[in-house]
């Protein structure tokens, strides 16, 4: 497949897609709020869907990306990483959304309930 | 070669046969391949067709039968393993170009756990390059190039066991192995009109596979019935030392008989009202989706309207593929050598996944927590939640998977994120001859529940008994 040839990106989870580049992507300069990290520039993507911490916050992993692996980039898969990257920040922005309490442990190692007692209830309701 | 007939026969038809000796391992092996010679490389179904492993395999299994030392109901069966499973000496090549000549000295436990069982493994069936595990945009994301759908050639079979649904619903073998991180036994099997089970998390060791999500991959049956998936299932799950996330013996183990009673239990189902989005249905699936929805209220006791919790359970689902799958191939990404894969997402999306920080990683796993225990108290009213396994049918090719298959999945993102079991069945087709799968899915550890609901359906329906006519 020819990447010159790919439509717009959208980020691919297997055999679904998770709509994450539903909205349009306006291009704008954005050398005012990012880091020269000396690689072509061709614009940051501002997505009306990004509050302004999260857009910087994108745009900051976009640049990290560049300043580690522009060399082997050409200038379309950097607009796509860009895309990917706005994609990215909505999912982590809809986990971060999420009220989680200080007591909420991780499941560490992924044990299905089969495999240990449920907690007793309404735990999350205590601090 | 034997007829069509035999060769679309389930496991527990075939077993019969070759348990009494009307039926010998040997013809049944020559005839899978000739078939699979024949319209394998059509499909594009095959990594690589291991002629000579499976003709002596077969001539050892005729041999045990014959001096009556049967091992069981996949004894001289012929199966094709998904080209991520590793096998000693012959190429595993995960779909992927960069590892196009990857050998291993040893068999995946799941590959040893059939061997022991007699089956022959008649080839390695295509997939997507690494599981698809950066991203994929085209069908063709795949050393073997997309693979062609047996029921219509002009679509796909999805991925990313994609050979192992065209194997099965071709009738190349009797089964296959596929592996699921997120939908890639569901869809497969939803798409090719075939009966496919992915087991709860920890019952089939992954040993010998390759990892891409470590708290996601499964590995499961493809086959013809819910029966044969039982079948196959019994064979490979269990506790293995060298996979330490399997499950203890007592849990991990399956047993199965066919003679065992087909409702040993009255199960609660619960028909899910928000598995998908009204606007992503293609319109072919709601009106198949009631009536599977209306035999299963005619045959079960308990049918009810179900909801799944709502949250960002998709999310933390994609944070966890993303940052574990970056983990797994940290290096490959870092060196370049993505850019050798055939996909334009999956050259670039490991940059992107590789920037998931651990304090997100953290939350969304905080999250999965919270998400088993509403997925528990779902599942105090309910045994199994049913729904159309897909809103859409097989997708046209050439594939763009970001216009075809462009929706939300709660239920695959849940499901997989707290490890239920899922069995998708075939339960109709659209006015284009394309098979609809229904889902049923269960609490952690009960696969049992899943096999029950897919065996009496199947008891009441005959869609698993359909396959398509190649030319």
């Amino acid at each position: 497949m020819n990447k010159k040839n790919a439509p717009s990106f959208s980020r691919r989870q297997f055999t679904r897609r998770t709509a994450m580049l539903s909205a349009a992507v306006v291009l704008e300069p954005a050398a005012a709020v990012l880091p020269d990290t000396g690689a072509t520039w061709q614009g940051a993507a501002s997505d009306p869907q990004l509050s302004r911490e999260s857009q910087l916050e994108s745009d900051s992993r976009y640049q990290q990306i560049l300043g580690l692996y522009s060399d082997r980039l050409d200038d379309e898969q950097k607009g796509h990483i860009q895309k990917m990257c706005a994609e990215l920040q909505r999912t982590l922005d809809k986990i971060r959304d999420y009220k989680l309490q200080n007591g909420d442990a991780p499941a560490l190692y992924l044990k299905p309930l089969v495999e240990r007692e449920r907690k007793p209830q309404p735990a999350r309701n205590k601090s | 070669m034997l007829k069509e007939s035999v060769l679309y026969s389930t496991i527990g038809e075939l077993a019969r046969q070759i348990q009494a000796k009307q039926l010998s391992p040997v013809a049944l092996t020559e005839s899978y391949l000739e078939r699979s010679e024949k319209y394998g490389p059509k499909l594009n179904a095959y990594a690589r067709i291991l002629r000579t492993e499976a003709r002596e395999q077969a001539q050892t299994a005729e041999k045990e039968i014959e001096r009556g030392h049967y091992r069981g109901p996949l004894h001289g069966i012929p199966y094709a393993a998904k080209d991520l499973l590793a096998v000693k000496g012959v190429p595993t090549t995960w779909g992927a170009k960069p590892f196009r000549n990857q050998l291993f000295d040893y068999n995946a436990t799941v590959i040893d756990h059939l061997q022991h069982a007699g089956a022959i493994l008649l080839g390695k069936a295509a997939m997507i390059e690494l599981a698809g595990g950066f991203g994929y945009l085209y069908a063709s994301a795949s050393l073997q190039g997309e693979t062609r759908n047996p029921w219509n050639l002009g679509c796909w079979t999805c991925g990313s066991s994609s050979g192992s649904g065209a194997v099965v619903a071709a009738g190349l073998a009797a089964f296959a192995i596929g592996t699921e991180t997120w939908g890639s036994i569901v869809c497969p099997s939803a798409f090719c009109g075939v009966t496919g089970l992915r087991p709860t998390y920890g019952r089939v060791s992954r040993f010998g596979a390759m990892a891409l999500s470590y708290s996601l991959d499964k590995i499961g049956p493809l086959a013809r019935s819910t029966e044969d998936c039982a079948r196959i299932f019994a064979a490979i799950a269990g506790h293995d030392p060298l996979d330490r996330s399997t499950l203890p013996i007592d849990k991990a183990a399956f047993t199965f008989s066919p003679a065992a009673d087909l409702k040993p239990r009255a199960l609660r189902i619960g028909w899910l009202t928000n598995a998908w989005r009204e606007k992503d249905y293609d319109p072919s699936v709601p009106r198949i989706a009631d009536v599977a929805h209306r035999t299963l209220e005619r045959h079960f006791p308990s049918v009810k309207n179900a909801a799944l919790p709502e949250g960002p359970w998709e999310a933390a689902a994609n944070i966890v593929l993303a940052s574990e799958s970056a983990s797994a191939f940290a290096s490959f990404i870092r060196s370049g050598q993505a850019n050798e894969l055939i996909d334009p997402l999956g050259q670039i999306g490991g940059y992107v996944n590789l920037t998931v920080s651990g304090a997100d990683y953290n939350s969304a796993l905080r999250i999965r927590e919270i998400l088993q225990e509403k997925m528990a108290d779902l599942f105090e009213q309910f045994d199994i939640l049913a729904a159309a396994s897909l809103p859409v049918p097989a997708t046209p090719l050439p594939m763009d998977i970001s216009k075809g298959l462009d929706f939300a999945d709660p239920l695959g993102g849940i499901g997989n994120l707290c490890g239920l079991p899922a069995l998708s069945v075939p339960c109709g087709f659209t006015e284009k001859k394309l098979p609809v799968g229904l889902q049923f899915v269960g609490r952690a550890g009960d696969d049992a529940a899943v096999l029950q609901a897919g065996r009496s359906y199947q008891a009441f329906t005959d869609w698993h008994h359909r396959h398509p006519t190649l030319v």
